[in-house]
């Protein structure tokens, strides 16, 4: 809505505060059916004779049962309303409280409301077409609003209906508020989404990616609200030309980042170079208070030919200085993610198992696994490089809500576990001299990584927030320092092998300790998992973990299965399968949220730790408003 | 694990992903090359795509117990067009999955089509592959098949979700869409926004 447009309702609606309230009602009387009740409110019991004049389409359903928002999703259809007299109200516009989304069979999906809903009516009287005072025993005269509505109420069944809603509006010169209409409709007009531009100091981006073929994709920033995880949600009205599927929703501090994949309606035809999209944002807040965002705007469709907008802004250079103490902060924050958990249980038995060989061995080890510490962390500058092209929001803080890395993050840790039991072969952290050799050392490094880029430091969101918003070489040489600070203690070793003394004999304790420092992996995926949970269904949830238990079976199986090569070979495929299905489950959007659920069950989600403002490239000043 | 042993469980983890992503790769956007099917009518004959090949088809997503797919089919919406269009092949398909509370069996269904004079074939889908496979949303959901097997019009049977016009008032975007089709024309639009009940997979 535009801005004045918000202020006139509600001095439309709370001007009858102001007036003196009697016992009568300002309703028609309500059409019953046994899905649901609706009839027409007005806040008057005595209206002005002329000016502004809100009234309400008020929907009691029974539980379970949904009547439509402007777009109704997948199926289904909105309320159509006439109004009568035309010549009095002209032509009421009826609007749409941000609605909720209702997933329904076979994947499709439903945006509407459930229990309540009022849908404000913006009219305004025209007092020359009004009956003449004289015409009506009190002086001021009254007539008749009639309502011809058509809407569509379904649970899993439909169920149309058709009525005509009749309410007797009295005017007067002394005007006369309605003690439950009037607080009713205001309830619901402070529900109605507020425009973008009235909501002051907020940036928006948009950008319709449609470098891929066939599988366009609109992202649209926020900076200046806060978004609330698993809850806040973002509708798309419906478009000619496009199909919106289910947004991915990447909330920050400060800001929230939305991408709809999009499905052409008609393919092999360009899109234009520009198209009016309309959206509405839920639960965002600001200072405590929350609200909804509306817009409708023309959207810049970016093809791979053109630069993106956002990249024509460079950030700003740093100064020397900052510049150096962001690649302390990366160093020390690199040193420590030594402390996470999954990374120390490695670190203690990379030491332990280090202990065994001798000096030169110390070194040669420990310099593998600080190498394929590095190496792996410019693997994950690549991948970020990568992700950021394909519309993936990077930074460090959020990388747990992106279902797909966390999924992976949960099997390295799970994998961690598994081994240090001794059901996985994979020699990640050796055991036995017998076993250690330079190239596993340098596996163990390689593992380091996802381990630890699991856990947010806070230390490192900046540096990797200052890299990510510039080019390739940046961003591979911070994570190379962020690398130099996780393998701090291999190189120590490298430097100053003694540290390390062999043992006088092979002891016991030490594959104790391993089993034990297990289990310390094992309590790390389950926290990742936790943290998952905000980003997936409960029910996707459960099957992750069901699959993460499934390579545990077969872990176990195999390392049991004896000799046979096949029996072995097949259980190495389940559980490289079950591996796999993990990430496959979590990927594709199959595991987003179900908004109620999640609401049902986390009531009290806290937004996780989350991007500085100056993550990314700088939002351009492309904003536009409503 | 040897390094040939390594790569299979690599390629066959690859195969799997493939093959779970496949339902997502379907769509029935307009221009795209209409999936084959093969499917059983309620009058115990098997229809093929295949078969229908160089003819123009219309597939009817329907639902008997779905007041929208009921109106139309009393009102013969979809009857009358068949009969104006002839050489057309009009399919009407069920993708109602047998444990839906809106399933009508077979024979049902065979009385439901004498009752209100349906002209035209109407195959069972009851595990929703070929309505996924075509992306149907609704029932009413239409789509017009061209000569060249490619998918012409997606979207709804009409302007009036409502059905508050007149039949002569409505804009029938199936019907326009035939008529262009004759005339070697692309209908227009080429989709719309399908209106009704939610498809009962």
């Amino acid at each position: 809505m535009n801005p004045s447009k918000i202020a006139i309702l509600s001095a439309a609606v709370l001007a009858p505060f102001f007036a003196p309230s009697s016992a009568q009602g300002a309703a028609s009387a309500w059409s019953v059916n046994p899905q649901s009740r609706v009839r027409l409110i007005s806040p008057w019991q005595v209206a002005p004779r002329g000016g502004e004049l809100v009234l309400g389409l008020q929907f009691r359903l029974a539980p379970g049962w949904h009547v439509y928002w402007k777009n109704s999703g997948d199926a289904g259809f909105p309320p159509v309303v006439t109004f009568q007299p035309a010549e009095i109200l002209g032509k009421p516009e009826l609007l749409w409280p941000t609605p909720s989304r209702f997933e329904l069979p076979g994947g499709l999906v439903a945006f509407g409301y459930e229990g309540e809903v009022v849908y404000p009516v913006h009219a305004t009287v025209w007092p020359d077409a009004l009956p003449s005072p004289a015409a009506s025993p009190a002086g001021a005269g009254s007539f008749f609003i009639k309502a011809d509505l058509d809407y569509l109420t379904c649970k899993i069944d439909c169920v149309p209906y058709r009525y005509r809603l009749t309410l007797e509006q009295p005017l007067g010169d002394q005007s006369v508020t309605d003690p439950e209409t009037s607080p009713l409709l205001q309830t619901w007009i402070d529900r109605l989404p507020r425009s973008v531009a009235d909501v002051p100091d907020l940036e928006l981006s948009t950008l319709l990616d449609a470098s891929r073929p066939g599988a366009p994709e609109l992202e649209i920033r926020l900076r200046g609200v806060t978004a609330q995880p698993g809850k806040t949600d973002l509708f798309l009205e419906s478009n000619e030309s496009l199909d919106a599927g289910k947004p991915r929703v990447k909330v920050f501090p400060e800001s929230v980042i939305f991408h709809v994949p999009l499905k052409p309606r008609e393919v092999g035809k360009p899109l234009p170079a520009k198209i009016v999209l309309a959206w509405t944002a839920s639960n965002l807040s600001r200072n405590g208070e929350s609200f909804a965002l509306e817009s409708r705007h023309e959207v810049g469709v970016w093809t791979a030919a053109a630069p993106k907008p956002g990249e024509r802004n460079q950030p700003p250079a740093q100064s020397p200085s900052r510049v150096v103490q962001l690649v302390l902060w990366a160093l020390l924050g690199g040193a420590l993610l030594n402390l996470s958990p999954t990374v120390l249980a490695l670190l203690v038995c990379e030491v332990l198992a280090l202990r065994q060989v001798g000096r030169t061995g110390v070194r040669e080890g420990a310099a593998a696994a600080a190498t394929g510490i590095v190496g792996a962390c410019w693997g994950f500058a690549a991948l970020a490089l990568a992700t950021r092209q394909t519309g993936w929001p990077a930074g460090f803080g959020s990388q747990l809500q992106e279902p797909a890395l966390g999924a992976l993050f949960a099997v390295a840790a799970a994998w961690l576990a598994l081994n240090l039991w001794g059901l996985v072969e994979v020699p990640l952290a050796p055991a036995g001299a017998s076993r250690t050799g330079t190239g596993r050392h340098l596996l163990a490094g390689l593992f380091t990584v996802p381990l630890g880029l699991a856990w947010p430091v806070p230390m490192l969101r900046e540096p990797l927030g200052y890299a990510l918003g510039r080019g390739p070489a940046m961003v591979g040489a911070v994570f190379a320092v962020v690398g130099f600070g996780l393998a701090l203690p291999y190189l120590i070793l490298a430097l100053v092998p003694a540290v390390v003394r062999p043992p006088s004999s092979p002891a016991a304790w030490v594959s104790r300790l391993r089993e034990g420092l297990g289990f310390l992996a094992g309590a790390s995926t389950l926290w990742i998992l936790h943290d998952l949970s905000r980003e997936v269904s409960p029910e996707g949830l459960a099957w992750i973990e069901l699959s993460l238990l499934g390579m545990a079976l077969l872990a176990w199986l195999r390392a049991r299965a004896g000799s046979g090569k096949a029996w072995r070979f097949a259980l190495a495929l389940g559980l490289a399968a079950c591996a796999a299905g993990v990430l496959w489950l979590a990927d594709h959007n199959r595991l987003a949220p179900r908004a109620e659920a999640a609401r049902a069950l986390f009531p009290n989600r806290k937004p996780f730790n989350g991007l500085p403002p100056a993550v990314r490239e700088p939002i351009p000043n492309q904003t536009s408003g409503g | 694990m040897r390094t040939d042993a390594k790569i299979r469980t690599l390629l066959l983890a690859v195969a799997v992903l493939l093959l779970a992503a496949l339902p997502a790769l379907a769509s029935g956007a307009v221009g795209e090359t209409a999936t084959a099917f093969k499917l059983k009518g309620v009058d115990g004959k098997t229809y093929s795509l295949a078969d229908l090949k160089g003819k123009v088809v219309v597939l009817e997503w329907v639902n008997p117990n779905c007041p929208f797919s009921d109106r139309h089919a009393r009102e013969k919406t979809m009857s009358d067009l068949v009969k104006q269009h002839g050489e057309v092949v009009w399919l009407g398909i069920n993708s109602s999955s047998a444990q839906s509370g809106e399933y009508v069996k077979p024979a049902d269904y065979q009385t439901y089509i004498q009752k209100n004079g349906i002209n035209y074939a109407v195959l069972y889908d009851e595990s929703g592959t070929v309505g996924h496979a075509y992306g149907a949303r609704t029932t009413p959901h239409m789509f017009i098949i061209g000569k060249d097997g490619k998918i012409a019009y997606n979207g709804a049977i009409d302007d009036d979700p409502a059905g508050r016009k007149a039949r002569p008032e409505r804009v029938n975007y199936v019907g326009g869409g035939l008529n262009a089709e004759k005339t070697g024309k692309n209908p227009d639009p080429a989709a719309t926004k399908p209106y009704g009940c939610s498809v009962k997979y």
